[in-house]
C-alpha cells in the first residue's frame, strides 16, 4: 500500500481512485467488497462470472468522486450481455478512467460511514456513524482522536443516536461489532502511521448479514 | 490523598520570595501601580516588590528603578504590564538579571493580528535563550491561596475577601471576567479556591502544564474555562494520568468544520465535535454552562461519588419529583422501582403513604425525614439522592446536615435542592456551610458529572494502577 500512495503523490493525484482506496483501507483490517479492475469488455464479462452475478460496474478514476452523477455507476447487472453493455457505457461517458471496477453487489438496508479526518489541535481523528447519501443531513456521527484502543470504539459506537440499527433489525441479524471495532481501530492507525492520508471516508459500509463491508471509499492524500 | 508538592520551575509563579512590577508607575489609571498596591497594601506580601518604570519611581511604598538591571537584589517573579512594544525589551532584561519566572499580563500579542504575532516569538525567543516559563501574555495573572499571593491587575478590596475562604478547587481560566465572576461566586459557596492562573494567549504555560502541577499539589478539583486548545496531544496525556476531576468549559462551540475539506468526513469534523470526543477519552468533564464551573465542584469536594446510575428522589412536593424526574432521564440517569424489602420498609414508617419513586410526603417531623433517608440510603437498588425539600421549618437544615453525615457513612451521594429563593438557599448554604445548589437543573448535573468521575476514575485506574 505504501507503492500506492507513493506512486499517486508522484503523479500528483489528490485523492486516490476507489480501487486504489479500497485497497489501502483493506491492509487495515477492513473488509472490503470482493472486485476486480478490468480493462476490457471481455474482462469485465470474465471478472463478473469469478465474482458471481449480480455485479456493480464503476468507473474507476481519482478524478471521478460523484461517480453516480457522472454515470459511472450500473448497479444489480445479472448477465454477462448487461455487463457488456454497461461497460459500453462507462467507457463511452468520455472521461480518462484507470478502468471499470467489477464489483460484489452487497445487499443490506443498514448503511454506516466510518472516516478519518484530521484536526490542527489534536490530529488524526476518527469519525463514525449513520452512512447513505444523507449522512451529512442526518449527522449521527461520534468521533474519537486517534489511536484508538478497543473500548474507544466500542464507546464511540454506542454514542450515535440510531444505535439501534446495530442490533437485530427486520429479520436481519445484529452487526458484529467486534469486525467494526476492528475497522475503527485500523482506520486511527493508517491515520497515525501515514500522515500522507489526509482524510478518508467509507461510505457506504453496507452490513450484509453481519457483516460491515465498504463499498465505496474514498482517500484524501496530503498537498 | 495526593499532596506531594512538586520541585518545580512553575513553583515561582504561586510563592515567589520577591517580586518586581514593570510597566507599574505613579501615572494616573496605570495598571502596574494596582498590582503594587495589591501587594503591598491588600494582601501585605512579605517579601521585598520592586517597581520598574521610565523615572524609576516608586509605586505605592514599593521602590522603583528605570531598568531591571539596577534592582539591588534577585528577584523570582516579574510581572510586565507595559505596551506591548516594549515588552520583548524587558523579557531579556529579565533573563539578564536572572529571573526565570515572568507573568506578561499586557495585550496586543498573538491575540490582535500578525503585528502582535511577531512581538510575541520574539518573546517566545528570549524564554527559550534564558530559560525562562512565561504566563501569558493578555492575562491576568495569578491568585494563590494557599500562599496568599495575587498579582492580578485591577484587584480590588472585595476581591481579598476570597483569601479568608481557601478551598480546594484550581483554577485555569483564560480571560479575566471569568477569574472574578468565579471569586465573587464562591464567596457564597461552602468551596473555595486554591489557586486561580490566568493563562490568557499561552505562549508557554498551558492548561496541561498546570493540570499537571495541579496534580501534585493540594488541589482537589481543577476547573477550567477555555477559549481554545493549542495542543491536544499534550493535554490529553496530561489529563489521562491525573485522576482529581478535571471540569472545563470551552466556548466557541459553533466554529465549522474545513471549509476546505474535501472528504465529507472532514466536513463534519469541526473542532466543537473533536474537542469533546478529546475529553471523553482523556477523562475530562465537560461542562454545559459557565455557572458550572464554580457551582458543581462542591458536588466533587463535599460527596462521595456516584458509582452508579440509580437515584432516589425525595420531595415534599409532588410537582418537583415529576419535574425531576423528567431532568433525569434526559440527562441518562435512571429512576429505579424500589424492590418491595424497601417499600415494605418505608410502609412501616408513620405517615408514610407514597413509596414510589420519588418519595413524596407532606409535612412530617424530622425523624420521618431521617428514617427515609436511612432507608432509601441502605437500598441496594439506589447508588445516590436527590433531595429536594423546602425549608419550611428550620429543622430542615438540621435533617440536611444528618443528610450529608449520612452520605460519607453510606458512601452514596447526595445532590441537594431546597425549593426556597434563591437568596434563601445562598443565605443557608453560608450560614451552615450545606452543599445546596440554587436550582434543580443544577442538582441533576452534580449528579450526573459525579458519576461521570466516577465512571472516567475507573477507566484511569483500569490504565494506570489505582495509587499513583
Amino acid at each position: 500500500m505504501e507503492q500506492i500512495i507513493k506512486k499517486a503523490i508522484e503523479r500528483g493525484q489528490k485523492t486516490l481512485s476507489e480501487y486504489d482506496s479500497k485497497l489501502v483501507i483493506g491492509s487495515a483490517g477492513v473488509a472490503i467488497t470482493r472486485e476486480k479492475l478490468a480493462r476490457t469488455r471481455d474482462e469485465a464479462v470474465k471478472f463478473a462470472s469469478e465474482i458471481g452475478y449480480p455485479v456493480v460496474l464503476k468507473g474507476c478514476s481519482d478524478k471521478a468522486a460523484h461517480k453516480t452523477e457522472m454515470g459511472l455507476v450500473k448497479l444489480r447487472l445479472s448477465s454477462a450481455e448487461e455487463v457488456q453493455k454497461a461497460y459500453e457505457e462507462i467507457a463511452g461517458a468520455g472521461i480518462e478512467l484507470d478502468g471499470v471496477l467489477v464489483q460484489e453487489m452487497i445487499k443490506g438496508d443498514r448503511e454506516f460511514v466510518i472516516g478519518l479526518s484530521r484536526d490542527p489541535q489534536f490530529g488524526p481523528c476518527v469519525m463514525f456513524g449513520i452512512g447513505g447519501i444523507f449522512t451529512e443531513v442526518i449527522k449521527d456521527v461520534s468521533f474519537r482522536v486517534a489511536p484508538l484502543t478497543e473500548l474507544d470504539a466500542e464507546e464511540m459506537i454506542e454514542e450515535i443516536r440510531m444505535k439501534k440499527l446495530l442490533d437485530e433489525f427486520r429479520g436481519s441479524p445484529a452487526v458484529d461489532r467486534k469486525k467494526l471495532v476492528t475497522a475503527l481501530v485500523g482506520i486511527g492507525e493508517l491515520g497515525v502511521k501515514h500522515s500522507e492520508i489526509a482524510e478518508i471516508d467509507i461510505n457506504p459500509l453496507i452490513v450484509s448479514g453481519s457483516n460491515p463491508v465498504v463499498v465505496d471509499a474514498l482517500v484524501v492524500l496530503a498537498g | 490523598m495526593n499532596v506531594k508538592i512538586k520541585d518545580s520551575q512553575l513553583d515561582k509563579f504561586f510563592n515567589p520570595a520577591s517580586v518586581t512590577v514593570i510597566g507599574a508607575s505613579s501615572a494616573p489609571f496605570n495598571l502596574g501601580a494596582t498590582i503594587c498596591t495589591c501587594l503591598r497594601e491588600y494582601i501585605k506580601f512579605p517579601g521585598p516588590v520592586f517597581a520598574v518604570n521610565r523615572k524609576g519611581e516608586a509605586v505605592s511604598g514599593c521602590p522603583g528603578y528605570s531598568a531591571v538591571a539596577d534592582i539591588p537584589q534577585e528577584v523570582d517573579l516579574a510581572v510586565i504590564i507595559t505596551p506591548a512594544a516594549v515588552v520583548p525589551r524587558f523579557v531579556k532584561e529579565c533573563g539578564e538579571k536572572g529571573i526565570r519566572n515572568i507573568i506578561i499580563e499586557s495585550a496586543g500579542f498573538s491575540e490582535q493580528g500578525t503585528d502582535g504575532t511577531a512581538l510575541q516569538s520574539e518573546i517566545d525567543g528570549y524564554a527559550r535563550r534564558y530559560g525562562i516559563r512565561l504566563l501569558g501574555p493578555n492575562c491576568l495573572g495569578v491568585l494563590d491561596n494557599m500562599s496568599r499571593f495575587c498579582c492580578f491587575y485591577g484587584a480590588y478590596q472585595e476581591i481579598m475577601d476570597v483569601f479568608d475562604k481557601p478551598g480546594g478547587v484550581s483554577y485555569v481560566i483564560q480571560s479575566g471576567g471569568v477569574g472574578v465572576l468565579i471569586i465573587e461566586s464562591l464567596m457564597d459557596d461552602v468551596q473555595g479556591i486554591n489557586k486561580m492562573v490566568s493563562i490568557g494567549n499561552k505562549t508557554d504555560v498551558d492548561e496541561a502544564d498546570l493540570i499537571e502541577y495541579f496534580s501534585g499539589d493540594n488541589t482537589r478539583v481543577i476547573a477550567m474555562y477555555l477559549e481554545n486548545v493549542m495542543h491536544g496531544e499534550k493535554l490529553m496525556n496530561v489529563a489521562r494520568r491525573v485522576k482529581k476531576p478535571i471540569l472545563v468549559f470551552k466556548s466557541g462551540r459553533t466554529e465549522e468544520g474545513t471549509a476546505a475539506a474535501l472528504s465529507h468526513t472532514a466536513g463534519m469534523a469541526n473542532n466543537d465535535a473533536v474537542f469533546d470526543c478529546a475529553c471523553r477519552q482523556a477523562g475530562i468533564i465537560r461542562l454545559r454552562s459557565i455557572s458550572e464551573i464554580y457551582s458543581l465542584p462542591k458536588m466533587l469536594t463535599e460527596m462521595p461519588l456516584l458509582r452508579g446510575n440509580r437515584i432516589a428522589a425525595f420531595t415534599n412536593s409532588g410537582a418537583f419529583g415529576s419535574i425531576s424526574a423528567d431532568l433525569m432521564v434526559e440527562a441518562g440517569l435512571r429512576m429505579p422501582r424500589l424492590e418491595p424489602a424497601t417499600r415494605e420498609r418505608l410502609l412501616k414508617i408513620r405517615g408514610v403513604f407514597n413509596v414510589n419513586n420519588p418519595v413524596d410526603i407532606g409535612p412530617a417531623p424530622p425523624q420521618v425525614y431521617l428514617d427515609i433517608f436511612e432507608i432509601l440510603f441502605s437500598a441496594d437498588e439506589v447508588d445516590g439522592l436527590l433531595l429536594m425539600s423546602s425549608i419550611w421549618r428550620d429543622f430542615v437544615i438540621d435533617v440536611i446536615k444528618e443528610v450529608v453525615k449520612m452520605c460519607k457513612r453510606y458512601d452514596k451521594p447526595a445532590a441537594i435542592y431546597t425549593p426556597n429563593s434563591v437568596g434563601r438557599i445562598i443565605s443557608v448554604r453560608k450560614k451552615f456551610n450545606l452543599p445546596l445548589f440554587d436550582t434543580m437543573e443544577e442538582a441533576v448535573r452534580a449528579l450526573v458529572v459525579s458519576h461521570e468521575q466516577f465512571r472516567y476514575l475507573q477507566k484511569k485506574e483500569t490504565r494506570y494502577g489505582a495509587d499513583n
